[in-house]
């Protein structure tokens, strides 16, 4: 049972082990007959008694906690109270386990096995306790159903419903680890660790029908842990089964807790996947239709060789899951469970080379987010009161050497605070990018094709908000690739392909951004099919004449979609459009390149954080400006005769030979401004998509990082100003919206017609 | 209590933030009440109706400012010595609550009003700013309107700029 252990057991986890031996005897000391005083505190403790356990070779002290666990799953599987009986026997336990811990290394001082223990329905070793179950479990043939007891648990439910999502995920990114290294000892414990916890919680919660479908799966991964079972991708399949029902009871879960039909019975299909569980436990084949995606194991026999590569060859997300801490983005994903594990236990229990990898010192915490915003807001606050009394001229006519140093002291850090504070929001996007191996690899079965998904730069860290926000596009354009863009194995061959497809998922900071890309070998798209699709829809007009990127970018119009089949993943109505309109509310763009039978290129590109713009600060009349300089191509001062009055459509600019809309920024927002001759102000070039527009202003002021800031409710029905920011006087500026500005129809009457005309 | 008033009285007794514009005195519930700043630099926002003066920095927050002058459509005065801003905190209909500020000539004192001392509003023939009116006040002979904070500031909240084409045709 201990062939993954090279150690054994040392001080450090001995004395967390008679630790928490102690408290449960305090523990032990309040339980009352009939009452649930200590129940959960005990339960707790000898939970962290496994965990530190793990591994362990006393067949007494594992014996003693198989037993312990036994008569608390019954205690609180049951009436949730305890029996006379159950506290004798906690007690009886407490001593001997007690003992067990003082004997000494060669079995001196060591108590026997108290028979009387033996008796007890829940058995002692782990092979007589799963029968014990499954005569419980799997007579019925209905499914169970369960229900939420909304009024009571709320807070609790709320707790395990959070928590679960993040243990279902990390289950998910772990799988996908044991596909390519099937004897990962750590990613098999943080699996089986999860399903443990997920138990816990669920028989907290009297949640039956899922804490007997997580003690099932955590049998076999318990199993595989002892090696009494290996890595198949049948086991592969019953483990994502099982762990996709506990996701679609938690789903159902979080809706009810958000008011979906509060109290509904909740049924999900469990019998099969405990079924395969318990088979697979007795070393029988399962059977076929077990498994979600249903034709994986059909169609499928062995794991696929391409979906089982890329992951090995990307050492970077196998170690990264290895360490528990994938998408568990420092601020809030990470599963504290494994956390506290690895505390507690590596430098104990696991081989030495784990420790280095597994970032023992760093825990989590969770927190919430509002809390983060308003502390970012604070240190804000704090750095322009550092300038402002920097920069007061007062303080300044002091003639103190001394307070010149510590003045800098001062900027450094607060500073230093603000990089700190900033860097708070920023997780890697590694855990959205494992989320999609998960989708690929569900998709290349569903669809028997060949992929292989290969990330690159998943440590690039970005803001948590876009990093949300990113998932839905991205799984939508996966699927796409997936979908339309990747051949079948045959077709691939026919075109000298390899049959494997292959689709490359990278990030990247360029351009002060964050740049990813969505690389597919697949067909590529189809120019000619799109335009003639677009002409049929009646979204270009006949006689347009389009370049290939224009051609391109038209799939991306509402209403527009190429494929003729609709799978079941993709093609449910939502379009490209909504890809791009998701990607635009971040702030970002995407664009498209594409070689007909290459393959296709999704470039995304997006701001580093959702909190902070590159601004350029422009002044018109005595208001300041802010422009996105992501948005700005260029800015000049025209020369006379680059400005242009065409009759009834407004001026124009002309910049590198092409005529662009000119805007006075001042005139259209209707505020004073200085400037009347083009050639006294400054001309910024904004863009938007394919088109751009002149804006005239007073003076640009200077390029400044800006935190935004919503301006509340009372201006959400504007759509000139995007946001605003205070800035480094205090002062608030207003970030224009320059999609607005670009996209609004230009043919209003400039400002001054003799003054344009006189510049002819 | 006065049953000659179509509209009952709003007004709850409680405490009330007084304040003057011009001559009028007026009471804002206290509950409402986040903090009273002086004035200090406002960013206008450009095609706003004229009582929403612009943007603030409340430490950190940017909040709306209404002047309420100009929301009840008094004269406009220069801004003084004496004038605040009165920072309320508001409920938004999607649940979230928000800061506004509203400038106000004078703030004069908190008082607390018992149900004695407040009557219904009058009926004033359908005048637009009678929604916002909780209610009447009579203190120390002076007669005090009691407002509706909400209502005036959720009423802004349903602003929608002019439409570009309506606005560009009217330069």
């Amino acid at each position: 049972m201990n062939s993954n252990n090279k150690e054994t057991p040392a001080t450090v986890s001995l004395l967390n082990a008679a630790e928490l031996l102690a408290q449960i005897g305090e523990e032990l000391a309040f339980v009352v007959p009939e009452q649930d005083a200590g129940l959960l505190p005990i339960n707790r403790f000898v939970m962290d008694l496994e965990e530190i356990s793990e591994g362990n070779v006393s067949t007494a002290w594992v014996g003693g906690l198989k037993a312990a666990r036994g008569w608390l799953d019954e205690v609180l599987d049951g009436r949730g109270k305890f029996t006379a009986e159950n506290i004798r026997h906690f007690n009886e336990w407490h001593a001997y386990m007690s003992s067990v811990l003082d004997a000494g290394p060669n079995g001196e001082g060591m108590p026997a096995w108290p028979a009387a223990w033996d008796s007890h329905p829940a058995a002692v070793d782990g092979t007589s306790a799963a029968p014990t179950r499954e005569s419980s479990a799997a007579p019925a043939a209905d499914e169970p159903t369960i229900r939420l007891n909304l009024a009571e648990d709320l807070e609790l439910l709320r707790e395990f419903h959070s928590e679960s999502v993040e243990l279902l995920q990390s289950i998910e990114q772990g799988v996908l680890v044991l596909e390519a290294n099937p004897t990962d000892v750590a990613t098999i414990n943080s699996i089986f660790r999860a399903f443990h916890t997920f138990k816990g919680g669920a028989g907290f919660l009297h949640l039956d029908a899922l804490r007997d479908l997580a003690h099932e799966l955590e049998s076999v991964l318990d199993a595989v842990r002892r090696s009494e079972l290996h890595i198949t991708s049948e086991i592969i399949n019953l483990i994502l089964a099982g762990a996709d029902a506990l996701k679609e009871f938690t789903n159902a879960i979080g809706s009810q807790l958000q008011g979906v039909n509060p109290g509904a019975a909740i049924l999900v299909p469990t019998r099969q996947v405990i079924r395969n569980a318990k088979s697979a436990l007795r070393d029988e084949p399962t059977s076929p239709e077990v498994t979600t995606p249903p034709p994986a194991t059909a169609a499928v026999p062995s794991l696929p060789e391409p979906a089982r590569q890329p992951v090995s060859l990307d050492s970077g997300a196998a170690t990264a899951a290895n360490k528990n801490r994938p998408a568990a983005m420092a601020v809030n994903t990470s599963p504290p469970k494994p956390t506290r594990k690895a505390q507690a236990t590596t430098p104990a229990n696991e081989p030495p080379s784990e420790r280095t990898v597994g970032d023992p010192g760093s825990g989590f915490v969770k927190l919430d987010t509002a809390k983060l915003d308003s502390l970012v807001d604070l240190v804000g606050e704090l750095v322009i009161a550092q300038s402002m009394v920097v920069q007061n001229p007062d303080v300044q006519n002091i003639n103190s050497l001394q307070l010149a140093r510590h003045l800098r002291q001062l900027s450094r850090i607060t500073t230093d605070l603000q990089r700190n504070a900033m860097s708070l929001r920023m997780v890697p996007i590694r855990g959205l990018f494992n989320k999609m191996s998960r989708l690929v690899r569900d998709l290349a079965t569903l669809q028997q094709k060949q992929m292989q998904l290969v990330f690159d730069g998943e440590e690039t860290e970005l803001d948590r908000n876009i990093v949300e926000k990113l998932g839905d596009p991205l799984i939508h354009m996966i699927r796409n690739s997936v979908d339309h863009g990747i051949e079948s194995p045959a077709d691939r061959i026919a075109q000298g392909k390899s049959p494997q497809g292959s689709i490359r998922l990278s990030a990247s900071h360029q351009r002060g951004g964050i740049v990813i890309r969505i690389t597919d070998d697949g067909k590529g798209l189809n120019s000619d099919r799109i335009l003639a699709k677009a002409l049929e829809r009646g979204l270009v007009k006949a006689d347009a004449e389009l370049s290939e990127s224009e051609i391109f970018s038209l799939i991306f119009l509402p209403g527009f979609s190429t494929a003729e089949t609709v799978t079941d993943l993709s093609g449910r109505g939502v379009g490209m459009d909504v890809v791009r309109r998701n990607i635009e509310n971040l702030r970002g763009k995407i664009e498209i390149q594409s070689v007909l039978g290459l393959g296709t290129t999704f470039t995304i590109l997006l701001p580093l954080t959702l909190a902070i713009i590159d601004g350029m600060l422009v002044g018109v009349g005595t208001d300041r400006y802010i422009i996105p300089t992501l948005s700005i191509r260029e800015s000049f001062r025209p020369r006379p005769g680059m400005v242009t009055l065409i009759q009834g459509r407004g001026e124009v600019v002309s910049v590198r030979g092409r005529q662009t809309p000119l805007l006075r920024l001042g005139h259209h927002l209707g505020r004073p401004s200085k400037v009347i001759n083009p050639e006294d102000g400054i001309i910024v070039v904004v863009e938007s998509g394919d088109a751009a527009r002149g804006l005239l202003v007073d003076e640009l002021i200077g390029k400044q990082e800006v935190v935004i800031k919503s301006l509340g409710q009372t201006f959400q029905h504007q759509n000139l100003l995007a946001g605003s920011a205070v800035l480094s006087d205090g002062w608030v500026g207003l970030i224009l919206d320059v999609d607005t500005l670009v996209k609004m129809p230009s043919h209003q009457k400039p400002h001054s017609t003799s003054t344009a005309n006189a510049n002819l | 209590m006065t049953s000659t008033s179509s509209t009952p009285s709003l007004a709850k007794a409680g405490r009330y933030l007084t304040f003057n514009l011009g001559s009028e005195s007026y009471g804002l519930p206290v509950l409402n009440v986040r903090e009273i700043i002086r004035l200090c630099p406002i960013t206008p926002v450009p095609r706003m109706p004229e009582h929403i003066k612009g943007v603030i920095n409340l430490r950190g927050s940017v909040i709306a400012v209404v002047d309420l002058r100009a929301k009840f459509q008094l004269a406009a005065v220069p801004y003084g010595e004496r004038t605040c801003i009165i920072v309320v905190q508001i409920s938004g209909p999607s649940g979230g609550r928000t800061f506004m500020g509203a400038i106000v000539d004078t703030v004069e004192e908190v008082v607390h009003l018992n149900e004695a001392d407040i009557e219904a509003t009058p009926d004033f023939g359908g005048s637009p700013d009678m929604q916002f009116i909780l209610g009447l006040a009579t203190l120390r002979g002076g007669v005090k309107t009691l407002l509706d904070i909400e209502k005036i500031f959720l009423e802004d909240e349903t602003l929608a700029l002019p439409e570009f084409t309506k606005a560009d045709s009217a330069t």
